[in-house]
């Protein structure tokens, strides 16, 4: 403290560590009073300027054949990924320069996106139709910003996505300015609560362990992204033989997967036998074709009605136990819900009333008895609330629902005893209810045929007409399209559904199609169908060069009902709870004036874009061209101004 | 002990009393005394009515009054003048409230297509204002879109009012979507980027914090802050009586951290006594007032300053503007003073970009460095944007823009006889400063006709045109070459926006839009935009937002149909490891097919010209731009270019 | 799907309890207020309906006083129209819109829609 109590001169050092400031102000007087001598101009001298341009001496190594990135490309290539999609950043530019010429640009062929939020969630679409994780790279801190949703989406909907990101080393390695900015200590803070696993390796020893480890934790049930952060001193860092010979890459375990307890599922059988009204629910259930028919067999067994859940395709919708659309009725009077891989078990059995105050009740009747195998609990993160309302089950077992699926049926089995009969009874009933179910279906999509704008009905019907005989497949849920697929379209295989977003982000839509319909190009001979939103497919719009330039064809069709629909109906809803009318409810919800020429923008990014569409009878030979277009590979994009649902 | 063996009963061991534990024993019991079957699988009247309830006499279908509109109450103090918004449901009572309750002004409510350009448009915006608008972004998704606009406005420290929502209680969630889009802590996700947030939980919180969060944006250092809107907060009645008890405070505006006194002495000294001082300006000047002082700084003591650009900071007529120099000034320099750095050790160090990575000092062994900054008020761990550690001789921790004025004052009285010796450097500066703009021009004839197209010539096509208009710069335009601070007078603060802060690839389209609306405000300004085209795909859209609301600005794209930074990074690794470059342009160029940006303009609304490919048509070209910009719309040209301007 | 169900159930629940004439309205106008009152944001364009959001009301069964019971007093998710923002003069001006509508096409003419579906 200084003695007078007032500011003087040195006080305001007081407190500064010794090296710096404290000792300043005495060498300033003194330099000050001593200047050096003035330069004769004030341009710099030669000797300055060959200081700033020194040339690397003799002995400076400028060049190496291999770098700790061509070791991570090593790893990565053990894990028979087929494609590391990215938007370059460059954090990971030597990992990226290993990929294309050291690894070949195979296992994994790299891909160019044009918005990370693309690179992440074009591998969750993937995901699902190919039943196997691809790669995403994203640019350290901004990247894995931008793909932030796309990974939550993934989360939620429990797909793996193998995601890389980079960070400079240290403090000594990084070049001022923009490598700071995009470097970080905890490489996965951000994410962390919507991803499986992360690690930020500091040795390659290291990135070989986590790497794989993160593939399998990915892979393994309930799937969800993982997060590797490759470290930039490790990928361009020269790796000598020597030291390459020590490094090791361990063989990918593949695990069983948790199946139900035995005397669980005993139980869960008797049950099920015992019901007289059972209704078995499934959402994430099925995995592959496999797990659709064994549930098929499991709901012969038992003749009792599925309600298919949408969050995959578990269930076909030929098959006349298929009773989704009498969820409400069927739920009401079920005395047994077996619930398979629910996302939301309290929703499928409750309701709440959106009004002023907001009331639940039970869709189900007092007594019921509830049933769940799931792997949800399995992983649960705190602070987001995607686990939805905690919900009591009678018996909540733990276990992959398909792969317990064969031991449920065996114990199913070995109950019935004398309730076949009961059984066949009560599958007439489903016959003849289900046998209803298309025509009013049919009936319904009748009534809004010729209007303008076009009915979503319409848009599936008619562009079911034209590809009933191709293998299609359809990359998005048509939950905003009134579900016209799962009313009108026989979806009898695994892969023609592949469910939706997860986490309800908007944006997954056109992503995820892109990454589908990679899958489904590489299937051989299918053609893959979205019926996207418009609000959706504006949040990435360029999915359509990635497309072009990557020869993946498939079929777009913008429903356009020019609004974020969903949210013109919930600003409505306000303005009406509290009087004031509606007129407003268009100002932040809608996509009006101008209107935006969807056809344009795919052209713009080199897709075939046709429409606008406004009259339903055009509708037919738009679809034609755009179909004849794909043949050649190409993406292709119809504008088609809508109903808004 | 038990013994161990499965039972039937053992795999519910240790399962809490109330659910699984019981169920074993009701289900056989439940078997042996099956409820009546209905008569058909259909649902029953009862049941039906059961499902249609109208709600009772006594229940409140409407209010006239909620907490979403005192909400909008407390923002109306806050004399905001925009909220920029892609909707969402979790704040559809605080958007209904905006567009009805407060009539749409102060703020009003524009509509964007993606997240990340809410968020962008408000970081643009300030710089140009002066002042905060607001962004509101969708409870957990929309915060994960717009987490990396964020970050570059943390980076640049530029505040911006953001606004999200979650769901309340779990008995007013319903199920599904709210779930997913709720959160405990809203904020965790981004609070390493943002100064403050808060999840208030009554009304009199979202006062206070909404107020407190207005004023700690706005104090310097400048940052983002984020609030929590809670949704049962929002659509609760609020009854008059309630209402009367809340409260709105008063917004401070407190006064700025100034420079110690004695400190400022002591600089003062240290500036006089130096032979060659430099002055560098990084993101010092936030008005006019401070770069007139500025001016008076350099003429006080007749030395160079080198304006960093991450503002407009120095007029770039005046012969002290030696930014052009600051090599071969920074080397012979005995004194550098650095206002407001945002990387002080890379202002006066470098790192080599080779295999190993070596660092030099660009300045002397004795030359004294100070600084005046509010860096060290905020800093945050884990994303490195802090940068390197820096040694100086004298830190001061102040607001450089409110200390200027005290320094002047302070220089003014120490000057003393050294008043000839400054006229000599004077001289010498103007001397030099003559050839800044012949060298410029000599550098940009070199490219004059080429074709690709030049960066020189785009400028002085551009300048040709529009030199009698009041323009303004609102993208950094580093990319292309900088030749406005080489060729254009620069004299205003408005007239050069500064860069992204973060480095986030996404920025230039989104700050462009914000920037062009604030200038739109100021009347009469000609907003010009040069954004790269890997930039400008992270946000297209940007052009609907701006044709919607009549923004009008003059985007230009620079496109060299690469994210060429990364070619040179690849090209740089490909090299380095002795492998060719041919496969350098996988993964980071944009050919095959070309993007068509004026066809992607007009598909969203906006005027779209190009591509521009010979040199001779850029003149026709800016004069049909520049005419739609005055005829209020906003105008895209797509100009084919040299890799760097 | 669920809303479609009440609210038919709501006709045939409530339709013996309001059986009188509606009042006279004015059909092109209920149009232009079915549009500008929001209606078809739930309902479509035409009134023909929407399984998740609005069910069918273009030639409504609805009896008028049950059609205005729900507007006032709705069931399940529907928002509520009160009297001062739509008016009952205005609810029959929309009812008389929804009764004049056309009829929908019969599936027996639409072959495409015939053959959609399961069998």
């Amino acid at each position: 403290m200084s003695g007078n109590g007032k500011v003087d001169r040195r006080g305001f050092m007081k407190g500064a560590a010794v090296a710096g400031g404290a000792t300043l102000a005495t060498e300033t007087r003194v330099r000050a009073q001593t200047a050096p001598a003035q330069p004769k101009a004030a341009s710099p001298s030669a000797a300055q300027q060959a200081m700033e341009n020194d040339p690397p001496g003799e002995a400076e190594k400028l060049t190496t054949e291999k770098t700790g990135s061509d070791f991570m490309v090593d790893v990565c290539q053990t894990l028979g990924l087929d494609y590391m999609a990215a938007c370059p950043g460059s954090t990971f530019r030597s990992l990226q320069e290993s990929f294309i010429n050291y690894g070949k640009n195979t296992k994994p062929e790299w891909l160019t996106c044009l918005h990370e939020e693309v690179s992440i969630g074009m591998g969750h679409g993937y995901a699902k139709v190919a039943g196997k994780p691809m790669a995403a790279m994203v640019h350290g801190t901004v990247g894995m910003q931008h793909g932030a949703m796309a990974l939550y989406n993934a989360w939620c909907d429990r797909v793996p996505v193998i995601v890389f990101t980079a960070s400079a080393g240290p403090v000594e390695d990084r070049r001022p300015g923009v490598e700071w900015m995009h470097t970080v200590q905890d490489g996965a803070a951000t994410v962390r609560d919507f991803v499986k696993w992360d690690d930020y390796p500091r040795s390659l020893q290291s990135f070989s362990e986590s790497t794989v480890r993160a593939y399998q934790l990915a892979t393994a049930q309930p799937q969800a992204p993982v997060f590797i952060t490759a470290d930039g001193k490790l990928q361009e860092m020269e790796l000598s033989k020597a030291a390459n010979a020590k490094l090791s890459i361990p063989k990918l375990n593949h695990p069983t997967q948790a199946a139900a307890d035995a005397n669980a599922l005993r139980e869960a059988a008797k049950m099920l036998v015992a019901a007289e009204n059972p209704v078995i629910i499934a959402d994430r259930y099925a995995r592959t074709q496999q797990g659709v028919d064994d549930l098929v067999k499991l709901a012969e067994l038992l003749q009792a009605p599925v309600i298919e859940a949408r969050g995959r395709m578990n269930f076909p919708t030929t098959h006349y136990l298929s009773h989704w659309e009498r969820s409400g009725p069927v739920v009401a009077q079920a005395d047994l819900v077996l619930s398979l891989e629910p996302s939301d078990l309290y929703g499928q059995l409750n309701k709440m009333r959106d009004q002023l105050e907001r009331t639940e009740g039970p869709k189900t009747k007092a007594g019921v008895k509830v049933i769940s195998i799931s792997t949800h609990d399995l992983l649960v993160r705190a602070n987001y609330q995607d686990f939805q309302r905690y919900s009591p089950a009678d018996l909540s077992i733990t276990a992959d629902g398909e792969a317990s699926m064969p031991y449920l049926i065996e114990a199913v089995r070995q109950e019935i005893g004398d309730r076949k009969a009961a059984f066949e009874a009560r599958g007439q009933k489903l016959l003849a209810a289900w046998k209803g179910l298309a025509d009013r279906a049919r009936a319904e999509a009748a009534m809004s045929w010729d209007l303008t704008p076009i009915s979503t009905a319409r848009i599936y019907a008619e562009l079911y007409n034209q590809v009933k005989d191709m293998d299609w497949a359809l990359l998005q849920d048509g939950g905003f399209q009134s579900n016209w697929p799962h009313r009108l379209w026989p979806i009898e295989k695994h892969h023609q559904f592949m469910g939706g977003s997860g986490g309800g982000g908007v944006g997954y839509q056109p992503v995820a199609a892109l990454g589908g319909a990679l899958a489904h190009r590489d299937a051989g001979g299918r053609t893959p169908i979205s019926v996207c939103g418009d609000g959706e497919f504006n949040m990435a719009p360029h999915t359509l060069w990635t497309a072009a330039h990557h020869k993946i064809p498939y079929l777009t069709v913008v429903h356009n009902n020019r609004a974020y629909h969903q949210e013109v109906m919930h600003v409505q809803h306000m303005a009406n709870r509290h009087n004031r009318g509606v007129e407003n409810a268009i100002i932040g919800t809608t996509l009006r004036a101008p209107f935006v020429d969807y056809a344009k923008v795919a052209q713009g990014y080199g897709a075939v874009g046709i429409g606008p569409i406004n009259d339903p009878k055009d509708l037919g030979p738009a679809i034609a061209k755009g179909l004849d277009a794909m043949k050649s590979g190409q993406p292709v994009l119809i504008d088609v101004v809508s109903q808004p649902r | 002990m038990e013994k161990p063996r499965l039972d039937r009963r053992g795999f519910l061991k240790g399962a809490a009393v109330a659910g699984g534990a019981t169920i074993a024993v009701e289900a056989p019991a439940l078997a042996q005394t099956t409820p009546a079957q209905p008569k058909a699988p259909g649902p029953s009247a009862a049941q039906m009515a059961a499902e249609t309830e109208h709600p009772g006499e006594g229940e409140h279908l409407t209010t006239e009054k909620t907490g979403s509109d005192f909400m909008v109450d407390v923002c109306k103090t806050l004399n905001i003048d925009f909220m920029a918004a892609c909707p969402g449901s979790t704040f559809r009572g605080f958007q209904e409230s905006f567009i009805n309750y407060g009539k749409n002004t102060k703020p009003e409510w524009l509509t964007c297509m993606h997240e990340e350009v809410s968020v962008g448009m408000a970081h643009g915006y300030a710089k140009v204002a002066g002042k905060p608008m607001a962004a509101m972004v969708h409870g957990t998704v929309g915060t994960q879109h717009a987490a990396m606009a964020i970050y570059n406005a943390w980076c640049d420290r530029v505040p911006i009012i953001m606004f999200t929502a979650s769901a309340g209680p779990v008995e007013d969630r319903r199920p599904g979507i709210e779930w997913f889009h709720s959160v405990q802590d809203g904020a965790a996700t981004v609070r390493d980027f943002t100064k403050w947030d808060d999840y208030p939980w009554s009304l009199q919180s979202f006062a206070e914090s909404t107020v407190r969060a207005y004023q700690l944006a706005t104090a310097q250092p400048q940052a983002p802050v984020l609030i929590t809107a809670d949704g049962k907060l929002q659509e609760m009645e609020l009854s008059k009586a309630a209402n009367a008890q809340l409260s709105i405070p008063k917004l401070n505006h407190p006064t700025q951290a100034s420079a110690d006194p004695d400190a400022l002495k002591d600089l003062a000294k240290m500036l006089v006594a130096a032979e060659n001082p430099v002055i560098f300006a990084d993101r010092y000047a936030r008005s006019q007032k401070g770069m007139d002082d500025l001016v008076k700084l350099a003429e006080a003591l007749q030395a160079p300053v080198i304006d960093q650009q991450n503002r407009m900071n120095m007029p770039t007529t005046h012969y002290l503007c030696q930014s052009s120099r600051g090599g071969p000034l920074l080397a012979q320099s005995d004194f550098v003073l650095s206002l407001e750095p945002q990387d002080i050790y890379g202002t006066l160090n470098k790192m080599t970009d080779q295999l190993e990575r070596k660092t030099g000092s660009k300045i002397k062994k004795t030359t004294k460095v100070a600084s005046i900054g509010t860096h060290d008020l905020m800093v945050k761990a884990n994303y490195q944007d802090f940068q390197r550690y820096n040694a100086t001789d004298l830190q001061i921790t102040a607001d450089p823009e409110a200390s200027m004025p005290w320094l002047i004052e302070a220089v003014l009285r120490e000057v003393g006889d050294r008043k000839s010796a400054f006229d000599a450097r004077g001289e010498k500066m103007r001397a030099a400063y003559k050839n800044f703009a012949n060298n410029a021009r000599k550098a940009g004839a070199l490219q004059w006709d080429s074709s690709p197209i030049g960066g020189a010539r785009l400028f002085a096509e551009l300048w040709e045109v529009v030199k009698n208009e009041d323009w303004a710069f609102v993208t950094p335009n580093a990319y292309s070459g900088n030749w406005q601070h080489k060729l254009w007078p620069m004299e205003k603060h408005y007239q050069y926006i500064g860069s992204s802060g973060g480095s986030g690839v996404g920025y230039e389209p989104v700050g462009a839009l914000g920037a062009a609306l604030a200038h739109k405000q100021a009347g009469g300004r000609l907003p010009i935009a040069v954004i790269g085209d890997g930039n400008f795909n992270m946000a297209p859209h940007t052009m609907w937002t701006a044709a919607h609301h009549s923004i009008p600005y003059l985007a230009i794209i620079q496109n060299n149909r690469a994210y060429h930074q990364e070619v040179m990074h690849i090209q740089r690794m490909a090299n380095r490891h002795n492998r060719g470059v041919e496969s350098g342009v996988i993964g980071t160029t944009m050919t095959d097919p070309n993007i068509d940006y004026a066809r992607l303009a007009e598909g969203y609304g906006a005027v779209g010209i190009g591509p521009i490919t010979d040199p001779k048509d850029l003149n026709a070209a800016f004069k049909k731009g520049v005419a739609a910009v005055k005829a209020g719309q906003p105008v895209l040209i797509d100009v084919v270019m040299q890799p760097r301007g | 799907m669920k809303s479609h169900i009440l609210l038919l159930a709501a006709a045939i629940l409530a339709g013996p309890a309001f059986a009188q004439d509606a009042p006279k309205g004015d059909a092109a106008k209920g149009e232009k207020l079915f549009m500008a009152d929001g209606c078809w944001q739930c309902h479509g364009v035409g009134g023909n309906g929407a399984a998740l959001t609005g069910p069918k009301l273009s030639q409504t069964a609805l009896p008028f006083e049950a059609f205005l019971h729900q507007l006032r007093r709705p069931a399940a998710e529907m928002a509520p129209y009160e009297a001062a923002i739509v008016p009952d003069s205005a609810a029959a001006d929309i009812y008389a819109f929804l009764k004049s509508r056309p009829a929908s096409p019969d599936l027996k003419d639409l072959p495409l829609l015939q053959g959609m579906g399961v069998k």
